[in-house]
């Protein structure tokens, strides 16, 4: 009888290798392979066009990126991107996706209206806004109409506040629809019976949504500001678009943007990912800090 | 026996002929044999068509080669070729600028020609027929990698509705100095507050930091690398001196101008009052009577000489900008051979090139053509090309130009001091001089 038991579990086992097998080649391949060969360049002086074999440099690269106060400035516009982004797109898609779920009509709608932005190419998406934030633009005439500030050019394009501003405008336009849409789905998975049981208690929305739905909806909402966090990081096209129609490189010069022109531009890929290491790092770390504190919290 | 004997020296003579040094190596390669070359170009709409006839041409003369031919986006050239070749699936002909080209000549990627593959008996006849300095981006150590497709220049393009709604006289009102620009440009611009509407004047920007704005500084005794190539921005004043003006040029000096406006190329044809003066090269003349050929037509417009400072020390105009097309050297060598002799074909029918792109190849043959003189201010582009050099190029010409750029924009938009930018702007340049020669 242990026998037979045993069989079926290794004859489970051998499915369960049969489905997984494929999973672990294809990242084995596409994305472990990647990342040790990135790793070993870190420590060579590998560069594109080259026919020259790369030599081994030791620290060499990452002492160069780490000095460089190129990196640095890459650091600052990173950082403060994330958190003119992130912290806007949590909140927010958290009120949309309660708004959304608690409202009786329109919800259709609303999810049609908040979502569209995200179905749009990053690109597109930059090159609309581009055109509104022209100092003829839209996003200039509106703020004067209503600052009743006629002819002031608000320098959304060449002001380096004004350049956080807007690129976290686009990024939050375009992705808090998605977000609030995961926030709502959480908040859908909540058993009837516990809303029940709390309107029954008397809890009023404002409880309700404190000591009912937010305890509740917690490992929705980690995932939320993680992936929206992850994301900020690695924003790149809507940079990229912006220093192409003249934008003061600096204030936009995230880490993947410089990662790219490293790469491509300067054809030094060593340094390239050196820096994709350093970001790699940067966000495991905080994905484990966000994760231990929602831990914590449970 | 006799047979023999023959036979012996048959094969000897075969066997020699294979493996002998001196034998030209077309002599050896299977020409016969079909093959297909693959041209990746940049987007030219009147180019495109006129290559597509020739290559059709050439296609008709030699049955046994077919050529695929395909553009793509100027700006994204640069990228797709340098990631083509490090993957090593390159095409097997390409056009790019000096800037972009040296990296390849000097890692070995392209092909080097032998005269005797276009029928020529030497490389200095190949080299005759080209105005001096031409080829000297395509050329390393005594070798010639490439052939120029365009020889472009850049020189003011006038509105002269928009002078005269301004109250000035076109013909005698034109700027000739970089001081006059701003003073003119001033007397044109029109805003609603401080939203520009129309501008009198505005650079190209983009990629044309190097050519329009090095030779600025130029004027001024200054220099982006040293002579001996080791050492990054020299003349300091001169330096200094154009970075003030182009903080003066933008939104935080006198307002004239920005690289966030729409671009000057894509509203320069229109005449819609949004433009009086960009630069541009003898190309847009084509572009102009194909946009808008009643404004062509209307003589509305006039071309003047690349300013000058009023105390420049040095006459400097617009640098040049050449593209070359270029041979992939990892190709068989039929290809090769039959790539050049493509490109060669080409390239002979310089004044269709001009008649039918506006585009110009410095030739001797073309610059003496009675096409060439017939075409409106041409003697302007021709005469600022006496003073002018090719564009800055080296294997990390991309590279610098786009440190200058964010060095103007760091003073035009974000007002940064020019001394730290100055500063800041050496140290760049600087390192990737020194990475070159790492």
């Amino acid at each position: 009888m242990r026998n037979k038991v045993y069989s079926i579990e290794r004859k489970k086992a051998r499915w369960g290798w049969f489905f997984v097998v494929p999973a672990l080649v294809f990242f084995a391949l596409f994305s472990l392979y990647p990342m040790l060969n990135a790793l070993w360049n870190t420590f060579h002086n590998v560069k594109l066009l080259s026919n020259r074999k790369p030599e081994f440099v030791g620290f060499r690269n990452y002492a160069y990126v780490l000095s460089s106060p190129e990196f640095w400035n890459s650091m600052k516009a990173t950082v403060i991107f994330t958190l003119m982004s992130f912290i806007p797109l949590s909140v927010f898609s958290f009120l949309f996706g309660l708004v959304m779920a608690t409202r009786k009509t329109g919800t259709k709608i609303m999810q049609l209206i908040i979502y569209s932005p995200a179905i749009l190419s990053s690109v597109v998406a930059a090159l609309i806004w581009l055109i509104l934030f022209d100092p003829r633009g839209l996003a200039n005439s509106a703020v004067n109409f209503l600052m009743q500030t006629p002819g002031i050019d608000h320098k959304w394009l060449t002001k380096a506040s004004m350049l956080y501003m807007s690129t976290a405008i686009i990024y939050f336009w375009k992705y808090i629809g998605y977000f609030s849409i995961i926030i709502l789905t959480g908040i859908a998975k909540i058993p009837e019976s516990i809303m029940e049981a709390a309107t029954t208690d008397g809890a009023n929305a404002r409880q309700t949504v404190c000591h009912i739905i937010m305890p509740l909806l917690k490992p929705t909402t980690a995932m939320v500001s993680i992936v929206a966090m992850l994301n900020c990081m690695k924003s790149f096209s809507t940079q990229y678009l912006f220093t192409q129609r003249g934008a003061p490189n600096a204030p936009l010069n995230v880490l993947t943007l410089n990662i790219y022109q490293t790469a491509m531009r300067d054809r030094n890929i060593s340094r390239a990912c050196v820096m994709s290491f350093v970001l790699f790092i940067i966000m495991m770390v905080l994905t484990v800090i966000r994760m231990k504190v929602s831990e914590r919290k449970h | 026996m006799k047979r023999i004997c023959a036979l012996i020296l048959i094969a000897a003579i075969t066997v020699s002929a294979v493996f002998a040094g001196g034998a030209s190596e077309s002599e050896s390669t299977d020409l016969s044999a079909p093959v297909t070359l693959t041209i990746w170009t940049h987007e030219d709409p009147n180019r495109s068509v006129f290559e597509k006839e020739l290559i059709e041409e050439f296609m008709a003369e030699n049955p046994n080669v077919t050529v695929d031919y395909q553009t793509y986006p100027s700006g994204k050239m640069a990228e797709l070729l340098t990631v083509a070749f490090s993957a090593g699936e390159g095409p097997d002909i390409f056009n790019q600028s000096q800037s972009v080209i040296r990296q390849f000549v000097e890692e070995g990627l392209v092909s080097a020609l032998d005269p005797s593959w276009i029928g020529e008996e030497s490389i200095d006849d190949v080299y005759a027929r080209y105005i001096p300095g031409a080829l000297e981006a395509v050329t390393l150590d005594g070798e010639l990698h490439g052939l120029p497709l365009e020889y472009t220049n850049l020189a003011i393009y006038v509105n002269k509705n928009v002078f005269r709604d301004a109250g000035l006289d076109p013909e005698t009102d034109y700027p000739k100095t970089w001081e006059e620009l701003m003073d003119v440009s001033e007397k044109l611009v029109q805003r609603e507050g401080e939203i520009i509407t129309r501008r009198g004047f505005d650079f190209r920007y983009s990629t044309y930091y190097l050519m329009e704005m090095l030779p600025m500084v130029e004027q001024m005794g200054g220099k982006l690398v040293s002579d001996d190539g080791k050492t990054a921005v020299i003349g300091d004043e001169a330096w200094l001196k154009f970075f003030n003006y182009m903080k003066e040029w933008g939104p935080n000096g006198r307002n004239l101008g920005s690289p966030t406006y729409v671009g000057v190329s894509s509203i320069m044809n229109n005449n819609d009052n949004q433009l009086a003066m960009a630069m541009s090269g003898l190309y847009q003349e084509a572009r102009i009577r194909a946009n808008n050929p009643e404004y062509y037509e209307s003589g509305e417009w006039m071309v003047i000489p690349f300013p000058q400072w009023e105390d420049a020390v040095e006459n400097v105009t617009c640098h040049v900008s050449c593209h070359y097309y270029m041979v992939n050297g990892s190709i068989s060598e039929a290809k090769q051979i039959w790539a050049w002799r493509l490109i060669d074909f080409m390239l002979s029918h310089s004044e269709g090139y001009l008649e039918k792109c506006s585009l110009v190849q410095p030739t001797y043959a073309l610059f003496e053509s009675e096409l060439f003189k017939s075409m409106p201010y041409s003697e302007v582009f021709k005469n600022d090309l006496e003073h002018a050099t090719l564009t800055y190029y080296s294997a990390n010409s991309n590279a610098i130009r786009d440190k200058m750029k964010q060095a103007v924009e760091a003073v035009m938009l974000e007002n940064r001091d020019p001394n730290e930018v100055l500063a800041d702007f050496r140290r760049q340049v600087q390192d990737l001089i020194d990475d070159q020669n790492f």
